[in-house]
Formats: structure tokens, sequence, C-alpha cells
């Protein structure tokens, strides 16, 4: 049933961006800017486990068939359509799914690399290959502008697609956490400014608005609200405002409006570079969303690493220090507060460590690092007296070790110091 | 966009006859949306050890599975806090309301509803707007959702970091129990159940005014579910002479168990007037308890007192009595708590203390006055020292004792001026932790001989005579040291810690240290 339900979903969704992109081609007949129904059927491959491929490839083969029999296709070109779409799509989930594991969440270039690589031009090239093949098969003359558009269009239309599918997958609604509210109102003003430029660049006639020449220079200007839009958003917000973005381009410049119109652009095309900005558009949002997507995950990992490490001295009442003889700064790691009565951040001198050392081992306790600054005494254990956060004395028994670089100059005074419970119940027995 | 319930009008039941006047107070604590009494965190735990008596209930669609709260409405939930209320609150003769979160708004809907005026309520992070700096970008669109059909029932509204904590180690424990799977708090809520605190928050807003209690609000300046919008709501609805609110600097949503706990304890007992130490400002000090209930307290706490039996006022006192002795000798000073255990070990070790000829009490409140003697005896001497004993209670328990001394100068020559604070010359007491200290930090381990003198010292300096039964055969290790103890039986507590501190001395010079 779940397969059922998998492939009508597709299929619906299938046919439905199968109708935009042909309402938006540029040229009905043979120029299809965009093929956005290829990503609604690898995007659910990439965001799903292997167990619901079966449904969202039968979908996938339904709506492709269903589109072109309803463009006017003889049965079996339109059962060969399918064909070609499903092993498209199948081939460029395989080759992602060899170079990450599914389900992808896109917090890692790693996994960014494999959509675009693996995934889009996989599926791309698999099926312009097919398509071609069919085409000169069957009579056809147009060999390469088959491949080309067919790959082009349906390269495009995977990056605006897929990444939008795949972000919005793992949506969970939460009570709490996540994207913060001041953080979302500044994404929606970067995403209204992206927007707003993208309206006004491409809904006019070419030179009405900017000139000639500065419409074309103005293209940059939306770039910057995407990588805004990117970093604040993140993933679910840059593929969305980049696919909204991308059709507004597409829309206009097929209805001969926005800067690329009989402009000669780099590629001296128009549609050849309203799919080379809607391109960089939807790569830009994606890579800043990812990088900052990573980052945010490492982040949390160092966090995670520091509560754990903080646990484990906290457990065993431990504190650690690192020393550096050349600026006198200590650092100190740990429970500070509550073993010592001083917070760790208070300690940032030697004099600040020794305050909390006994009066009677202060002097052995500041010689020991004397002596390593003069090098001697690489290791070893030291116990002395500390006031523990009651005030009450607290035996620490502090293990230091000398780093010293390739010439034998001391580099950093490290150590763990172990402050026994003050005046415990039990003694030594 | 909300829906309120139809608040009911009925009249409650009129309270049946009063509990004994000796009866302590309760307190009723109700738990957040999800959550278990560990929403609460130690709040039950110093809720009894201040002398109350704790209810608490589940409520209908918590404790089993997420999936049970489908279905459930605010008025269930309602109902159950009525119906546990009205089956305890005359039980006692002042109840005390509490609630966190959810729990919060339940309470404050219970008090108006019931007409509570038998104690105080207590409100811990109420939700009454769901606006924190953590809630996500779609709360406001929850409203759409509750019009479509079976998407209530179905939509999970997941718990995330950072789980309500800013402590990052609890934070890390309480994410390790949702990893477990352990059953102290739902993961997930249904949709269903937001559309029900939010009628819940409607119905607050309605009739916050009618409050009719003392109210305290605890909240969190940094609380990431809802903000302090909430509680300056409802101490603004409940007017500044019935509610008052205290803010915390270092929480987030679950005050009770996040870094401000101690706070949050420490206002809610207060505002409770619970059985604190120094309690005995006829503010904090409310009788609840007859005169009869009184004197019957006095006189089962002379009888100790009489048989000098000080470790032993812990039977008929609250868990953090405090016993308040006059003068600068040796055991004078405020001693509370675990101190006081101390404080009962110390004056009985070596002097037989006991208080004699008791005059008529006379009372004031849930304080009485005793007339008596103090006498304490020694080998060397003997004291008799007038006074009068100043005992304060609570709920039928001892809250505190202050003696008063005709001639304080008596018992200071008696028990010895404490130790001089002069630089360099430590008090024996100080003496004595410090080596407990270095007996720890020695780097060799001594014999066995030595440690169990090191430890039978030990004990007898801090704990006095050993007691209780002599370990089995077959736990030698305890049998031995029950036996090393039991060899210092009558040894006088300054001369075990003389010893002991000359031993770990030694003990150190021969480690090298």
């Amino acid at each position: 049933m779940q397969h059922l339900i998998a492939a009508v979903l597709v299929a619906a969704a299938y046919f439905a961006l199968a109708a935009v992109s042909y309402a938006v081609a540029y040229s009905p007949a043979d120029a299809w800017t965009v093929w956005l129904a290829s990503g609604v059927v690898v995007g659910p491959l990439l965001a799903a486990s292997r167990a619901r491929w079966p449904g969202v490839l039968a979908g996938g083969f339904a709506g492709a068939a269903a589109f072109s029999l309803f463009l006017g296709s003889p049965p079996l070109h339109a059962l060969g359509y399918g064909a070609i779409e499903l092993i498209a799509s199948a081939a460029a989930a395989l080759v992602v799914a060899k170079v990450v594991a599914l389900p992808l969440t896109l917090h890692r270039p790693r996994e960014l690399v494999a959509l675009v690589l693996g995934g889009a031009a996989a599926s791309a090239l698999t099926g312009a290959a097919l398509a071609t093949a069919w085409h000169v098969a069957d009579g056809g003359t147009e060999a390469g502008a088959t491949f080309r558009v067919w790959a082009l269009s349906n390269f495009l239309g995977m990056l605006l697609v897929a990444p939008v599918i795949v972000a919005w997958a793992r949506l969970t609604l939460r009570r709490s956490g996540g994207m913060t509210m001041p953080a979302f109102a500044a994404g929606a003003v970067a995403c209204a400014l992206f927007l707003g430029t993208m309206w006004m660049l491409f809904d006019a006639k070419p030179g009405t608005r900017f000139g000639a020449s500065a419409g074309e220079t103005l293209t940059y200007v939306p770039i910057l609200f995407m990588a805004l839009v990117a970093l604040l958003w993140g993933t679910r917000g840059a593929t969305l405002a980049a696919f909204v973005g991308a059709l507004i381009a597409v829309v206009n410049t097929a209805q001969q409006e926005g800067p690329f119109v009989g402009a000669a652009g780099f590629l001296g095309d128009d549609e050849f570079e309203v799919q080379a900005y809607a391109l960089a558009i939807a790569l830009t949002g994606l890579l800043i969303a990812v990088l900052a997507a990573a980052q945010r995950d490492a982040m949390r990992a160092a966090r995670e690493w520091k509560t754990r490490f903080e646990a484990a001295i906290g457990a065993h009442r431990l504190l650690a220090y690192e020393w550096d003889p050349a600026s006198g700064r200590i650092v100190v790691t740990g429970d500070a507060a509550g073993l010592v009565g001083v917070p760790a951040a208070a300690i940032g001198s030697l004099a600040d460590w020794l305050a909390v050392v006994a009066a009677a081992d202060r002097e052995r306790v500041s010689a020991r690092f004397d002596e390593r600054v003069r090098g001697r005494g690489d290791a070893d254990v030291l116990t002395y007296l500390v006031s523990g956060a009651g005030g009450a004395p607290a035996a620490a028994t502090d293990e230091a070790r000398a780093i010293r670089d390739h010439d034998g100059t001391l580099h950093r005074v490290v150590g763990i110091v172990r402050v026994a419970p003050a005046a415990a119940a039990g003694g030594a027995a | 966009m909300t829906e309120a319930v139809a608040p009911e009008r009925a009249a409650p039941p009129a309270a049946s006859a009063s509990p004994p006047a000796d009866t302590p107070d309760g307190v009723f604590l109700i738990h957040g949306l999800g959550g278990t009494q560990y929403d609460l965190g130690s709040m039950h735990k110093r809720l009894k050890n201040a002398g109350f008596v704790t209810h608490s209930l589940t409520l209908p669609g918590h404790g089993t599975q997420p999936e049970d709260l489908a279905g459930v409405a605010a008025e269930d939930w309602i109902e159950a806090v009525v119906a546990k209320y009205r089956e305890v609150r005359d039980a006692h003769p002042r109840l005390h309301v509490m609630g966190m979160c959810m729990g919060a708004l339940l309470a404050a809907v219970l008090v108006e509803r019931e007409r509570h005026a038998k104690g105080n309520l207590v409100l811990l992070a109420p939700p009454v707007y769901i606006d924190g700096w953590a809630t996500p970008w779609y709360r406001d669109l929850r409203p759409l959702l509750y019009a479509v059909p079976g998407v209530g029932r179905t939509l999970k509204i997941e718990e995330e970091d950072p789980y309500g904590i800013k402590n990052e180690q609890l934070r890390a424990i309480v994410k390790a129990k949702f990893e477990r799977g352990e059953n102290f708090h739902y993961r997930w809520v249904p949709l269903e159940c937001i559309r029900q605190v939010d009628r819940l928050r409607a119905i607050l807003m309605k009739s916050a005014q009618r409050i009719p209690c003392p109210t305290l609000v605890v909240h969190a300046r940094e609380d990431e579910l809802t903000s302090l919008r909430s509680a300056n709501f409802l101490v603004e609805k409940i007017g500044g002479g019935r509610a008052r609110m205290v803010v915390l600097e270092d929480s987030y949503h679950m005050v009770c168990v996040d870094n401000d706990r101690e706070i949050v304890a420490k206002n809610v007992l207060e505002f409770f007037g619970a059985a604190l130490p120094g309690a005995t400002s006829a503010l904090a000090n409310e009788p609840k308890m007859s005169r009869e209930a009184l004197a019957a307290a006095v006189a089962a706490t002379v009888a100790k007192l009489a048989g000098g039996d000080f470790s032993g006022l812990r039977d008929v006192a609250i868990p953090d009595v405090a016993w308040v002795q006059p003068g600068a000798n040796r055991m004078s000073g405020a001693h509370a708590g675990k101190t006081f255990s101390a404080f009962a070990s110390r004056i009985t070790q070596g002097h037989r203390p006991r208080f004699t000829a008791f005059g008529t009490p006379a009372f004031n409140r849930g304080i009485a006055l005793v007339p008596a003697t103090f006498v304490a005896e020694r080998d060397d001497g003997r004291l008799e020292s007038q006074g009068a004993l100043l005992l304060a209670f609570h709920g039928g328990k001892l809250l505190e004792a202050r003696w008063f001394a005709d001639e304080v100068e008596r018992e200071d020559a008696f028990f010895g001026a404490p130790e001089p604070e002069t630089p360099g010359a430590e008090s024996l007491e100080a003496q004595f932790d410090v080596a407990a200290a270095a007996s720890k930090a020695l780097r060799r381990a001594p014999d066995n001989d030595t440690l169990l003198a090191l430890y039978s010292l030990y004990k007898q300096a801090s704990v006095g005579d050993v007691a209780g039964e002599r370990p089995g055969a077959l736990d030698m290790v305890n049998r031995a040291k029950f036996d090393a103890w039991a060899q210092r039986r009558g040894m006088a507590r300054d001369a075990a810690m003389t010893e002991y501190v000359a031993l770990v001395a030694k003990l150190k010079a021969a480690d090298g240290a």
C-alpha cells in the first residue's frame, strides 16, 4: 500500500512539474530550458530508504509515460520515455549511493559533490544518451541537439528540485529547538530581497529598467542575497529560494524579458545564459548551506566532546591545566569553582593558580614551574594542599608534564590535578 | 486561533471537617505536558524534608506512550486535577498547589475554579504565551494544521535540543535518557495536545484575574519555550498584592532541574512558609497545630532532652532541624541539617549533657518557651546552667531549638574557648581537616594496621563512640574496622583528633612528601 501511495504521489508530482516545465519552455518544440520533473523522482530516491525505491520508480515511470501521452506521443513512445526516466533516475540514485550513505542529509560537502556530479550528472547523461539513441533509432537527425537539450534541462531541473525534496524530507515539527525566530526573520528579509531583485531584473524588457549592460552586471546582486538566505535558513530555505528564483529567471527569459534576452553574453545564447545563471544560483545556495550545516555539525560535535570531557574529569574531581611559559597564561579546564572555590575563568595566570595553593606549599609548587623553565624535570607528580570549595583544605595530586619543541625549549606545561574531597569522612582507611 | 472551553461554574463542594491541627501541610504537584514528576526535579524531596506531605498525579494520557495522548482533551486534565485536589484538600490544614509548565496552567485553572483559599499557588514556567527564543519559526502556523482532519492525531511534535536545560552536563544526561527511551518524558506529543494546551492557555487568560490565593510565579529569563511575557501577564492579571515573580538568570525552561534549581527550591519553600532553619520569626513560623498538639510536641522534645538524647531529637524534628547554642565556646553556633548531627555527637561525647528542672512552657503560635537547666558533666567538672529553651514547631515537628543561658560565661568556661583563628596557629579542628585531606595524598599506602588506626581515630573524632551491630565474620574488612573503632570507645574527641593529626604527620614524614 505504501508503494502504491508513493507511486501515485510521485506520478502526480511528476506530471505537475512536467506541465510547469512545458509551460515555461523557451521554445516548446525543441528547447526545454529546465526539466523540473526529473528531480521529483531522484529526490525521493535519495531521501528515502531503498525499501521505498520501487514505488518511487514506478511513479516516475507512470508520470513520464502519462505526460508523454498528454503531449500526443504514441503509447509505445510513451512507454519508452517512461523507461528512460526510470533508468536514468535509478542510475543517479545508485551512483550517489555508491559514494555516500543514503538517505542524504545535505550536511556534508561530500554529499553535495555526490548529488551534483553523481546524481544530477549521471541522470542527465544517462537519460540524454538513451533519448538520443531512441531519437536516432527512430530516424531522427538532430542527435546533438537532442542530447544537449535533454542533458542540460535535466541537469538543471535535478539541481533545482531534488535538493528541495532531500532537504524538506527530514523536517520534523518541534516544540522547541532548531532555527530561532530572529534567524527566521533575518532569513525572510534576505529571501525577500533575493526574490525582489530577481523579479526586478527579469520582469522587464531588455534595457528598459537598468539599461542593456547594467542589467547583466546587476545579475550578481541576487546571488549575494542567495548567500545570505543559505547562511540564515540553511538547506531548506536555500533550496526553496533557489527553486523559486530560478523559475523567475527562466519564465521571464522565455517571455523575452530580463537581462539575458538578446545579450551577447559569455555563452552567446539566451537559453544557455539563463540555464547557467539558474545553475549558479542553485549551486551557490547549496554550497553555502551545506558548508554552514557542516560547520554547525562540527560545532555540535565539539560541544558534545567538551561536555563528555568535562563530565569525565568532573566525576573524577580532576582539573586540567595548560601553562604557557612565554606569556605566563594558564588555562584551567574543569569545575574549578566546585573543587578549589575559584571559577576556571578567573585563573588566568600562574599567580592565580598559586593563590589557590595552601601557603605552606606555594613555594614548592612555584619552584616546580621554574624548574621546567630551566629545562629540568619533564614529568612528575606533586602533592599539595589547595583551598577547597568551602574554604576547607583539600589534597591535590598534580601530575604535570612538560612539552618541549624539537630543540628542547619548553613549549607548555600541562597537568592533571586530582582534588580529594575536603576532609571527607573515613580518613585513609 | 484558539478556542476556550466553557468554564465550569458549578460551586466546588464544601470542605468537610478540618483535619487535626498537628497534621502537616500538603503540597499538590502537577507535572507538565508529556512529562512525569521528573519535571519537578527534587521538589518532592525538598518539600518532604521541610515537613510537607506531597501529592501528585499522572495526568490522563501520560506515563505510558505518546500515542495515548491522542484523544485526551484539556477538560480531561482539568477534571483529573480537580478530582485529586478534592481528594486531598481536606487532609491538611493547608494545601498548596504547584505546577510546572502545562501543569502550571492546570494549577492556575484549578485554584480559580475551586476558589482555593487553603494555601498558596506556585507556577513554574507557565506557558501562557508560546513565544520563547527557541520556539520554531512555524509555531504560529499551527492553528492552520488544527483545521486539517486527522493531522492533529498523527503529526508528531518532538522534543529537541536544548530540552529546556541550559546546563550542558544535565542536558547530556537528559538527551541520553531520551535516546535510551526512558519513560521519564515523552519524546514527542501529538499536535492535538498542543491544541489542548492552547485551549488551556485561552482559559487561563480569561480567568487569571480571578485567582484567589497568594501566587508565586517562577520564570527563567532565557526560557526557550515561553518568554517572561507569560510571567508578567499573570502577575499583572492576578495583581501585585497577591502575586509576585522570581526571575531566574541561569536556566532555561526546566527550572526545577537546571542551574537555578536551588534558587527555585528556596523561594518555593519560603513562599510556603516552610520549615527552614532560622524560621522562628512569627511570619515564617505559622503554627499549623493546635495548642494541645504543640504541648504534646514540646513534651516529646523535652523528654529527649531530659534523657540527653540529642541525636534522638531527629525523631521528633524535621530533617533540617537547627540547634542554636549560645556563647563563645566550642559548642556555640547554629547547627542545622547535617551539621546538627556532628554537633549532637560532639556535645554528648564526654560531657553527659542533659536538660533538667523544666518549668511551665509558655506558648506563642508555634513557639514554646521552656525554662530549664542545662547540665553537663565530665570527669574534671560539672556545669549547671539555668536558662530557657525556645522551641519552634511546624506541623508537629521541631524546626529549631535555641538555648538561652542566664549566665553564658559559665558555659564558655566549661566547654572552653574556641580555637583562635590567628594566622599560623590553626585550631585543632582545622589541623584535623588538613590532616584528613593530607591522608589522601600519601604516595605510599600505609599498612593495614595503620589504616585501621587512621580509620578508628577519624571516626572517633568525627562521630564519637561506635554504635550498631558488629559485622559478621564473613565481612572481614568491616568487622576489622568496627573492632578498631570500638577499641577507641570513650576516647575524647580532642584526643582522637590530636592523635590522628600526629599519626598523619608521621606518615607524611615517612612518605618524604
